[in-house]
C-alpha cells in the first residue's frame, strides 16, 4: 500500500514537471521561435559561442536564442538535472563518452532527416565525419571538430638526449625503449602522465583490429587479455624504472593528470605524453608558448594496424524535449558550415568538420594549430576506422570499476595484472550483461 | 626591583605573542600569498615557476582577462549578482532564525523535541541528494532561473543558525527575562528589548558565516540560475576551467583572489560587533 | 500561586512558542517536507534520472550492504576522517579562540588571517593552493628537507597519507568553530575571573571551572555541526583528491554523488543517503543524551 502511493507520488512528481514543460508549447504558442543552447567550456569557448549566437540572430530574426554554459565538472550536474525536470535546453553540447547514454534514454532528436532537407547541409563534409554521430546507422549528433589521440614528443629533448624521433608507425616496444633511454641520458621521466586511462585500453585491441565491447553491447568484445596484461607490465615496469610518473605522484603533484597545464611535459620533466590532439594548444601555451612539440599518433602493437581513429571532440544533439527542433537544428547548420562563425571561433573544439571551412581557416592559424590540423589531416589517411560510440554503462564500469578496481590497483601494487584482466572481464561482463 | 621588570616582561610576552602567532599565520595563509603571487604572473609563468612567490615579469594581464568576463558579461555582474543574493540571505537567515531560535530556547511547548529532531535531520542529508527533488519542486514554483530559490527558504531559518542561536540565548541568565515578565511585558518585548541586544555577537558571527556561505555556495546558484547574466561569482568562477581544452589559470587566480576581497572586507568591518560581548556591556550582576 | 494559572500559562506557551518557530514550520511544510520525502521513496527505486524511477524495494540496501565493497569503503573512509579531523578542528578551533581573545592591538589583524584559509575552503583554486603544500615538490618536502629529513614522499597521492593531508585540510579551516568558540568567550563575564583571581586560581583552573562549564552549550552546537559536518563531507575530496588515491579518500557523500550524477544510480544514491541519516541521527542522539551530564546552562542553572 505505502509503495503503490509512494510510486504513484513519485510519478506524479516526475511525470508532471516533464508534461508541464512540454505543454507549455501548446497553450502559448510565441510568435517567435525560441531556442536555448548549452555548453560547456573554458572562457575562449564561452568568448567564441557566444559571440557566434549574437552573429546568428542578427542573420535569423525569427528566432530568439537564450543560452548557458558551464565548466566541463559542473555541466553534467546541471543538464542531468534539467533533464530529470523536463527542462532541457534544446541545443546541447554532447560528449562521446556518454551520447550513447543518452541517446538509449530517449533524450535526443534523431537528425537524419534535417539532414535530407538540407537544413544542416552536409556537401562540404566528408560522409566518414558525419558517422562520428550515428548510433545503430541512426544520426544523433553532429561532430563539432574532429580530434584524434596523440602522443605528444617533446623533440627538444629527444635531440637533447641524442634519440632519433620514431617512425610514425611505432610499436609500443619502441615506446618503452625511448622512454628508459630518455631516462636514462637525461634523468627525466621519459613518459608523463595519464597512462592508465581506458583510451590506452581501446587503443590497444583498435590496433589489433578488435574492440573492448561485443557488437551487442553485452559483454567484453576481445577473448584474448594477454594484451591488456602486458601493457599493465609495461606500465610497471616502466615506473619502476623511472621512466614513467608513479601514480602517486600524478595524484599528488599533477591533478591526478586531469588538468593538461598540470602536466610533467610542461615542467620539462617528462618527453612523451598521451594527450587529445586539440590539447596541445594547452600544453603549448602552459610551458611558455617557446617548446618544439609535435604530435605523434599512438604505438601499435606489433605487427597491428594504426591505433588512431577521428573522433569527435564534442558534438551539438538536440533535445527530445525541445519544442522547435528544427531551429535547434538549423542553428547546427550554421554553426557547423558558416565561414564566418568559424572564424570567430577558430577551430577551438576541434578541426571543423566541413572542408569548405578548414580552407579558410588554415591560413589564419598559429603555428601550434596548423600542427594540429595536419596531424588530424594525417590521421583522416592513415588511421582506423572510427568505433563504435561508448556501450551504454561504459561510465559505470570505468568509474566503478576500471579506474578504482583494475588500473589502480596493479598501479598501487595490490594485485597482479593477471589477476587484474580477470577481475575486468568478471565484473565488467556483469556490468554491461544488464545492457 | 619588581617595579622596574613588570613593564619589561610585558614587552617580552607582547613580542612571543606577535612573534609565535604572526608566524603561524604566516603558515596558515602561505596558500593564499601564493594565490596572490600566481594571479599576478603572465600565463606561461605560472606552471613553469610554480613555487615561487614573486612574479619575474608581474602583470595585470590575468586581471583584465579575467574581469572581462564571458561574451560582454563582466565580473562586474557577477560581484554585483552576488552582493544582492548574500545581503538578502544574510537579511532573511540571521534575523528569522534567531526569533526561530528564541521560541525553541525559552518557551516549553508540547511537540518542542518532535520539531526540533526534524529541524536537525534538515541537516544531515547531503545536499547532493535534494538537489533533483527541489529542482523538480521548485520547477512547479516556475521559480527557476530566478533568485527565488536561494533567497526564499532563507525566510524560515536555517537549522545551522537556529540551533547556534539557541545555545547564545540559553547561556544568557533567564532572570533577565523573568524581571521583565514580572514587569508586565510580554514575550515579544521581552525578546526585542532585553535578549536581542544582548544577541549582537553571535547574530553577527552569523552573519558573517551567511555571507561567505553565499560565497562558497555553487552547487544551488549552479542548477537554479540558467542565464549567465544571473551567475554569481562562484559560478562564474567555476566557469572558466577546461580539462578537455584550454583553461586560463591566471584569469581563474586573479578572479578568485580578487572575489575574496568583499568576504574579508566584511570580516574585518564586523570584527568590533563581535568584540562586544556580555561582558562588555556590564549587563551580568 | 501556580496552580490555577498553570493551565493558562501552558495555553499562552504554546500560543508563544508555536507563534515564534511558526517561521520556521511553515518553511519545513511549504518548502522542505516534499522534497524531502521524494528522496526518501526514491531510495526504494531505481532511477536514473532521465526516465520515472521503477519500485526495487529493498533492492538498493541489500546491494549496499552485501554486494558493494567500495561501499564499505567509503563508511571507513568517513568515520576515519571524522574521527581524527572533528576533535582535531575544535581543539585547534577553541585554543586559537582563547590565544585571540585578548584586546591587544593587532588581533583583530590576526584574527582576519586565522579565518582567511576558511573562506578560500570551497574556491576551485583551493585545490590547487593545496598541492603547493602537500605535493612531491610541495613546500611540505621541502621543510621535511630543510630539517634534514630526506622526503619525496607524495602526501595526497599516497594511500597511506592522503586522507591526513585532508585531516589538515580541516583542521587549517578551523575558522567557522573558531568564531564561534569567539562569540560564546565574550559571553562569559569578565567578573568571574576577576573573582576567580583574587581568589588565587590558577590559569588551568580557571579554564576548567570557568571557561569550559560556560563555553560548553556552544561545545555542544560546535561538536554536533562537526561531526554532521565531518560525516557528510564532500568538497574537499572531490576537489583535492578526486576520491583517490585507492578510494582511500572516496568519502561517503562524494561516493553517493557519483552514484548518483556519474553513473545515474540516483534510487541507489537516495537509499545511501537515508542510511546515512539514521546513522548521524543516531550519534546526534547519543550526544545530546551525555549532555546533560556536561553541558552547562546559565539559564537553567539550580533546577
Amino acid at each position: 500500500m505505502v509503495k503503490k502511493i509512494g510510486l504513484l507520488l513519485i510519478s506524479i512528481f516526475v511525470l508532471s514537471s516533464v508534461a508541464m514543460a512540454a505543454g507549455k508549447s501548446e497553450t502559448a504558442k510565441p510568435r517567435k521561435a525560441e531556442i536555448k543552447i548549452i555548453w560547456w567550456g573554458s572562457q575562449t569557448r564561452h568568448e567564441g559561442t557566444i559571440k557566434v549566437i549574437e552573429l546568428y540572430k542578427k542573420t535569423h530574426p525569427n528566432v530568439d536564442i537564450t543560452y548557458e554554459f558551464s565548466s566541463w565538472a559542473d555541466y553534467w550536474t546541471k543538464v542531468t538535472t534539467m533533464a530529470a525536470g523536463g527542462q532541457l535546453p534544446d541545443v546541447m553540447q554532447q560528449d562521446y563518452a556518454r551520447i550513447a547514454e543518452w541517446v538509449k534514454r530517449g533524450l535526443h532528436v534523431q537528425l537524419d532527416e534535417y539532414v535530407t532537407k538540407k537544413i544542416i547541409d552536409t556537401t562540404n563534409i566528408e560522409p566518414s565525419l558525419i558517422d562520428t554521430g550515428r548510433i545503430d546507422g541512426k544520426l544523433w549528433a553532429i561532430n563539432l571538430g574532429s580530434n584524434s589521440h596523440s602522443m605528444i614528443l617533446d623533440a627538444d629533448m629527444f635531440k637533447k638526449a641524442g634519440i632519433p624521433l620514431p617512425p610514425k608507425d611505432w610499436t609500443w616496444e619502441d615506446f618503452e625503449k625511448i622512454a628508459l633511454q630518455l631516462r636514462e641520458k637525461l634523468g627525466i621521466y621519459g613518459y608523463g602522465v595519464h597512462m592508465w586511462n581506458d583510451q590506452i585500453w581501446k587503443a590497444i585491441y583498435i590496433s589489433r583490429g578488435e574492440w573492448i565491447y561485443a557488437p551487442d553491447n553485452k559483454s567484453i568484445g576481445y577473448k584474448d587479455d594477454t594484451p591488456f596484461i602486458q601493457y599493465l607490465e609495461m606500465m610497471k615496469r616502466l615506473v619502476k624504472a623511472g621512466a614513467m610518473t608513479p601514480r602517486q605522484e600524478e595524484i599528488s603533484q599533477y591533478a591526478g593528470g586531469t588538468q593538461p597545464e598540470q602536466t610533467p611535459i610542461i615542467f620539462g620533466k617528462a618527453a612523451m605524453q598521451h594527450q587529445w590532439s586539440n590539447q596541445l594548444s594547452a600544453v603549448d601555451k602552459a610551458s611558455g608558448g617557446k617548446r618544439n612539440f609535435v604530435l605523434y599518433p599512438l604505438p601499435r602493437v606489433k605487427g597491428g594496424k594504426s591505433a588512431n581513429y577521428i573522433k569527435a571532440s564534442q558534438y551539438f544533439s538536440v533535445s527530445s524535449q525541445s519544442k522547435f527542433p528544427e531551429e535547434a537544428a538549423r542553428f547546427i547548420g550554421f554553426f557547423t558550415n558558416d565561414i564566418d562563425a568559424n572564424k570567430i571561433l577558430m577551430a577551438e573544439r576541434g578541426v571543423p568538420i566541413s572542408s569548405k571551412v578548414r580552407e579558410a581557416l588554415l591560413p589564419l592559424l598559429p603555428p601550434v594549430q596548423k600542427e594540429v590540423f595536419s596531424f588530424v589531416e594525417y590521421i583522416s589517411k592513415t588511421g582506423s576506422p572510427c568505433p563504435p560510440p561508448d556501450a551504454p554503462r561504459h561510465g559505470e564500469l570505468i568509474n566503478n570499476l576500471y579506474q578504482p578496481e583494475v588500473v589502480d590497483k596493479v598501479l598501487f601494487d595490490i594485485i597482479d595484472p593477471v589477476t587484474a584482466a580477470k577481475i575486468l572481464r568478471e565484473r565488467g561482463n556483469a556490468i554491461l550483461s544488464k545492457n | 626591583m619588581g617595579h622596574a621588570t613588570t613593564p619589561f616582561k610585558k614587552k617580552i610576552h607582547t613580542m612571543l605573542f606577535h612573534l609565535s602567532v604572526g608566524a603561524f599565520a604566516f603558515l596558515m595563509i602561505y596558500p593564499i600569498l601564493w594565490l596572490a603571487a600566481s594571479s599576478f604572473k603572465p600565463g606561461g609563468e605560472i606552471w613553469s615557476r610554480v613555487l615561487s612567490l614573486i612574479p619575474q615579469h608581474p602583470t595585470f594581464e590575468n586581471y583584465m582577462n579575467g574581469w572581462k568576463g564571458f561574451g560582454g558579461i563582466t565580473f562586474g555582474t557577477f560581484f554585483k549578482n552576488f552582493f544582492i543574493i548574500a545581503a538578502l540571505e544574510t537579511l532573511f537567515v540571521v534575523t528569522s532564525s534567531t526569533i526561530v531560535a528564541y521560541g525553541f530556547a525559552r518557551i516549553d511547548f508540547p511537540g518542542k523535541n518532535l520539531w526540533f529532531s526534524c529541524m536537525l535531520a534538515t541537516l544531515m542529508l547531503p545536499v547532493q541528494i535534494k538537489i533533483i527533488p527541489q529542482y523538480i519542486f521548485f520547477g512547479y514554483l516556475k521559480w527557476i532561473n530566478t533568485f527565488l530559490p536561494l533567497i526564499v527558504p532563507k525566510l524560515f531559518g536555517e537549522a545551522f543558525y537556529i540551533f547556534m542561536m539557541m545555545q547564545f540565548i540559553r547561556g544568557i541568565p533567564k532572570e533577565l527575562d523573568e524581571a521583565a515578565e514580572i514587569d508586565g511585558c510580554g514575550r515579544l518585548y521581552t525578546f526585542t528589548h532585553i535578549l536581542l541586544p544582548l544577541l549582537k555577537p553571535p547574530m553577527f558571527t552569523a552573519a558573517i558565516f551567511s555571507f561567505y556561505w553565499s560565497w562558497g555556495d555553487f552547487l544551488a546558484p549552479l542548477i537554479y540560475l540558467n542565464n549567465p547574466k544571473l551567475y554569481t561569482l562562484s559560478v562564474a568562477l567555476r566557469s572558466f576551467a577546461d580539462p578537455g581544452g584550454m583553461t586560463d589559470w591566471g584569469a581563474i587566480f586573479a578572479m578568485s583572489f580578487l572575489s575574496l576581497v568583499p568576504v574579508l572586507v566584511l570580516f574585518v568591518s564586523f570584527q568590533r560587533y563581535l568584540t562586544q560581548g556580555i561582558a562588555s556591556t556590564g549587563l551580568k550582576g | 500561586m501556580r496552580d490555577p494559572l498553570s493551565k493558562t500559562r501552558k495555553a499562552r506557551d504554546a500560543r508563544d512558542g508555536y507563534g515564534f518557530i511558526s517561521l520556521w514550520l511553515f518553511g519545513f511544510f511549504a518548502l522542505t517536507l516534499i522534497p524531502l520525502l521524494f528522496s526518501f521513496f526514491l531510495s526504494f527505486t531505481d532511477y536514473d534520472l532521465l526516465t520515472p524511477p521503477v519500485w526495487s524495494g529493498l533492492n538498493n540496501f541489500k546491494t549496499m550492504f552485501t554486494k558493494d565493497p567500495r561501499y564499505w569503503k567509503s563508511v571507513f573512509a568517513t568515520f576515519y576522517y571524522a574521527i581524527a579531523a572533528v576533535p582535531l578542528r575544535l581543539v585547534v578551533a577553541l585554543g586559537v579562540a582563547m590565544i585571540l581573545n585578548t584586546n591587544r592591538r593587532g588581533v583583530s589583524l590576526y584574527r582576519a588571517l586565522y579565518y582567511a584559509p576558511s573562506i578560500v575552503g570551497s574556491s576551485v583554486a583551493v585545490a590547487v593552493m593545496w598541492r603547493q603544500y602537500f605535493g612531491t615538490e610541495g613546500i611540505f618536502n621541502a621543510l621535511l628537507r630543510a630539517v634534514g629529513i630526506p622526503s619525496n614522499i607524495s602526501w595526497t597521492g599516497d594511500p597511506r597519507f592522503a586522507i591526513w593531508t585532508l585531516i589538515l585540510l580541516a583542521a587549517w579551516q578551523f575558522g567557522s568553530p573558531m568564531l564561534v568558540f569567539l562569540s560564546g568567550l565574550k559571553q562569559i563575564p569578565n567578573e568571574l575571573y576577576e573573582s576567580a583571581s583574587i581568589d588565587g586560581a590558577s590559569g588551568i583552573r580557571k579554564f576548567f571551572r570557568i571557561t569550559l562549564p560556560l563555553l560548553s552549550p556552544v561545545i555542544l552546537f560546535n561538536l554536533i555541526m562537526q561531526m554532521i559536518h565531518g560525516l557528510i563531507v564532500f568538497t574537499p575530496a572531490l576537489i583535492i583528491t578526486g576520491g583517490q588515491p585507492l578510494d582511500t579518500t572516496n568519502f561517503y557523500a562524494l561516493y553517493l554523488y557519483r552514484r548518483g550524477f556519474e553513473t545515474f544510480e540516483m534510487g541507489y544514491a537516495s537509499g545511501m543517503a537515508w542510511v546515512l541519516l539514521v546513522v548521524i541521527a543516531l550519534f546526534t542522539f547519543i550526544i545530546f543524551k551525555t549532555s546533560s551530564q556536561w553541558v552547562f546552562y546559565e539559564a537553567e542553572k539550580g533546577r
